[in-house]
């Protein structure tokens, strides 16, 4: 492989050279398992894929996914995956949006790869991409009403027939 | 058709019938999870489903006389499901096989998952488990034949022919669609 002929970078060294160049708009940098961890402002949230991608040094040519999270009180936050074909490391880029009308940027113009992920994540979350070319139901038969994967989704079969099980920690300790 | 509403068919003839039907069972698979590949291996040497006249790999719906639902049904993938049942040539048999779709399986609270495919489908038998051995398979098959070997062929052609049936209910549940 290819891949190997320059090191990859460490998270640290990623997370500096993300702050030497947007400063605040970097919130924080975090090391998850060797991966690099960065949340943005989402004002400045496409610049910084475009960096993450454009730069010779980062080089994440690789877009991987893009999926939302649901914070509850906080909002929602948006998570796009990229990687780097030359330089074997990962960056995962966090940002933020609104609860209650929740809007993030797209990143469709600059991964190709972002497209469907973000038309997942919309009819999945109800998170709005501005900016997106095509953003209209992906997996979900087109009749779907709502966003499945909100915490306030109501389940129906569970409203017929609560869930049996207990939440995970709490089994019960029959084995022990 | 005139003559078989009109006269009773003798028991020779409905058994010999009857017999043709249950030994000659091409099937097609509709293979949507790892219950497609527990068919799979049903079809191969191991377990052969073919030493009981069931046919692997019809060329197509409109070739297959039993269609085996092997795996999790979305409401996506629903009406594909049932275009493909309605493109059979009757008498067409189905088999349910696995949790899935019987009921929903593990999927019972999901929100995509169709929660038995026998909302749409008339389904003759059900095999559980999740996902089941090929023998469960063959033993559904021996069952699917037992029927076919009590069945009444003039009853049930002259009770109509299925038709392709109105939208159904869980279709009808749904709002309709809304332009976002």
């Amino acid at each position: 492989m290819e891949a190997g002929t320059r090191s990859s970078l460490s998270p640290a060294e990623i997370g500096d050279r993300l702050r030497a160049q947007f400063g605040d708009d970097v919130l924080d940098v975090a090391d998850q398992f060797g991966h690099a961890v960065v949340s943005v402002t989402p004002a400045r949230y496409r610049e910084i894929a475009e960096f993450v991608r454009n730069d010779p040094d980062v080089a994440c040519d690789y877009f991987d996914f893009t999926a939302g999270v649901d914070l509850g009180d906080q909002g929602f936050q948006v998570i796009t995956h990229v990687y780097s074909n030359t330089r074997n490391h990962h960056v995962r880029l966090k940002v933020m949006c609104d609860r209650e009308n929740p809007t993030c940027p797209t990143l469709s113009d600059i991964y190709a790869g972002a497209n469907w992920g973000e038309r997942e994540t919309w009819e999945l979350f109800g998170i709005r991409f501005d900016g997106h070319p095509h953003l209209v139901k992906l997996l979900l038969p087109e009749p779907f009403e709502g966003h499945p994967l909100r915490k306030d989704f109501e389940l129906m079969t569970r409203v017929a027939k609560p869930w049996p099980g207990a939440p995970e920690g709490e089994e019960m300790d029959e084995d022990e | 058709m005139g003559l078989m509403e009109s006269v009773p068919m003798p028991q020779p003839v409905k058994f010999i019938l009857n017999w043709g039907r249950r030994y000659s069972l091409w099937v097609m698979n509709f293979g949507l999870a790892c219950c497609a590949i527990e068919f799979i291996a049903a079809s191969t040497s191991k377990h052969d489903f073919i030493r009981y006249g069931v046919i692997p790999f019809a060329h197509g719906p409109r070739q297959a006389d039993l269609l085996v639902v092997a795996g999790t049904v979305t409401d996506k993938m629903a009406p594909a499901l049932k275009r493909v049942y309605d493109q059979m040539p009757d008498p067409k048999y189905v088999i349910s096989y696995g949790s899935c779709s019987n009921c929903g399986g593990p999927y019972w609270d999901s929100y995509s998952v169709t929660k038995g495919v026998d909302q749409f489908v008339p389904t003759d038998v059900y095999v559980p488990g999740c996902p089941p051995r090929p023998e469960a398979l063959l033993h559904g098959i021996i069952k699917l034949q037992e029927k076919i070997g009590q069945e009444d062929i003039q009853e049930k052609w002259t009770r109509g022919l299925t038709v392709p049936a109105a939208p159904t209910e869980r279709a009808a549940d749904t709002a309709p669609v809304t332009p976002s």
